[in-house]
């Protein structure tokens, strides 16, 4: 019995990586037969090969470091100001007549067009990249507060007035748990744009980090860096995921959707 | 068999015990009564109660029915100030003249459970005492209420994992923790299926008996209203079209022939209607 379930258990965890594993495998032997040129795909040996190297002379912690803490500073700066105004939107009716109109205007310019104009302000340094994390996170938290707290149930909210709920409490206890699943989900859009936003803001105007160190591969023709550079991104990405998953599992452990198996 | 599954899931396990014998003492009762005078109550210029006066001494257990539109939650809901009269007033007191701070609270329970699924099913009944008391009393006091409607064993889950009619008490216990002068029943059990309704209307007689506050209960079913009211009031047009005293006595036996002329008569008005077609 508890065999079979240790048995069922690892097929769960081994089963989502056969695929990946199939790949690089395939990968491999596809560069190391002379199918693919080395000089467009270097095999998965020469790319982890790069990576030892890159770790060896700290460049790649040094770029790993940089980048995260603009991704995360941009998160917070822009993450923080939508989840107020989502939160002040949501609850005041004259705040939402105020803002909401402009903030949808401004929602459908796609922020990676402000690029050019971000550069000339702020030249290649680190306010352009915050300012752009900051803007590109703003809308997908924003948008699923706001969202989230509208569609607390009114009749949960009537319940808590009927038994005299101040309205801090209310919120407290009515509200806001009532919006954290529709605002987690923001929370997962806004973390993949933030990593989009960083990576190509780094790319066109930076002078360290992940885009930065790839762009530099691609100047003197190391794919396998470039390579590597992509393959960080994915694992950056998986772990963001995985992390808000996990805060998603023990926040809304009451609801059965979230359930762990 | 079928009895059995009705006292373990629809019964908590006292109250198979409780009604059939001789009916204790009633408390000195810490109901509230209610007096409306002259009530209106219109939605954007539909009027829904066109002048309603009744008074509900303490300690009684009333049903209103009706059809439904006939403004009966309506009135509920303005007894318990969750509407506000268009013309007239309601006036909720406390018998004996005690300082109008020191009054028991006024409860309702709703159709649905209402429910907070992400709070325990404890905390959910320590919702019945926002702003009374300490935590660990709160939770000392929610704990014996949840015992009282059968469900100590489970306080800790969440209300998802519990059946319609386990929330329902749920809900009724949180109704009951602070010990309310009226408590306000709005088709609280329309949702259930017959056995389990059946089990709750018991359990809500009972802690009636013992308890002694004023209950006010809304239904569309008029055999559950025989059942548990010392009166009936029947609702028409936003009237009282008929006021019934109900003299059998408890523990009632469902189905008993005076129960069921009574239902009759109740239904005959509802149906023969001539405003009915």
């Amino acid at each position: 019995m508890s065999r079979a379930l240790t048995l069922s258990r690892l097929r769960d965890a081994t089963v989502p990586w056969l695929l990946p594993a199939a790949l690089v495998i395939g990968w491999q032997a596809a560069v190391s037969t002379g199918l693919v040129s080395n000089r467009f795909m270097p095999a998965p040996l020469d790319v982890a090969r790069a990576g030892y190297d890159a770790a060896l002379t700290g460049e790649l912690w040094t770029n790993l470091g940089v980048s995260t803490l603009r991704a995360l500073a941009g998160f917070a700066v822009g993450g923080g100001i939508g989840f107020a105004l989502g939160l002040a939107n949501g609850l005041s009716r004259l705040s939402e007549t105020l803002t909401d109109t402009s903030v949808q205007m401004v929602r459908n310019v796609p922020h990676l067009s402000l690029i050019p104009l971000v550069i000339l302000w702020f030249g290649i340094g680190e306010e352009a990249k915050l300012f752009l994390v900051a803007l590109g996170v703003f809308f997908p938290i924003y948008a699923n507060t706001l969202h989230g707290i509208r569609s607390v149930d009114p009749s949960l909210v009537e319940m808590g007035r009927v038994y005299g709920m101040s309205r801090a409490e209310l919120f407290r206890r009515v509200v806001l748990p009532g919006a954290l699943p529709s605002i987690f989900v923001g929370l997962r859009y806004a973390l993949g744009i933030m990593w989009l936003t960083l990576i190509v803001a780094e790319t066109i105007s930076a002078s360290s980090g992940l885009g930065y160190m790839a762009m530099q591969a691609r100047e003197f023709m190391l794919v396998d860096v470039v390579v590597l550079a992509i393959l960080i991104y994915a694992a950056l990405g998986k772990l963001a995921d995985t992390l808000t998953r996990a805060l998603e599992r023990s926040c809304l452990s009451w609801n059965p959707a979230y359930r762990s198996a | 068999m079928l009895l059995d599954a009705v006292s373990r899931d629809a019964l908590p396990a006292s109250a198979p015990a409780a009604p059939r014998t001789a009916p204790p003492p009633r408390p000195a009762g810490r109901g509230l009564s209610v007096t409306v005078n002259g009530l209106h109550k219109s939605f954007d210029g539909n009027p829904v109660i066109t002048g309603l006066d009744l008074f509900l001494p303490a300690g009684s257990f009333t049903a209103i029915v009706g059809r439904s539109g006939c403004g009966k939650s309506t009135l509920l809901r303005t007894i318990l100030g969750l509407e506000r009269p268009s013309a007239g007033r309601v006036t909720v007191e406390a018998p004996s003249a005690a300082s109008a701070r020191a009054a028991p609270p006024r409860r309702i329970m709703f159709q649905e459970p209402r429910l907070l699924p992400w709070a325990s099913v404890l905390d959910n009944v320590a919702v019945g005492l926002t702003g009374l008391g300490t935590r660990a009393e709160r939770r000392d006091r929610a704990q014996a209420a949840l015992a009282e409607v059968g469900l100590a064993d489970k306080a800790g889950q969440w209300p998802a994992t519990l059946s319609g009619g386990q929330r329902q008490r749920v809900a009724l216990a949180r109704a009951l923790v602070s010990g309310p002068g009226l408590l306000a029943l709005d088709e609280p059990l329309g949702a259930l299926d017959a056995l389990t309704r059946i089990g709750m209307q018991d359990l809500i007689e009972r802690i009636w008996r013992t308890q002694g506050f004023t209950a006010l209960l809304v239904t569309h079913d008029v055999s559950e209203a025989v059942a548990l009211a010392d009166r009936i009031l029947v609702m028409e047009d936003g009237g009282v079209a008929l006021d019934l005293r109900v003299d059998v006595p408890r523990p009632r036996r469902r189905g008993e022939p005076d129960l069921a002329r009574l239902e009759g008569r109740i239904l005959d008005h509802l149906l023969g209607a001539p405003q009915a077609a």
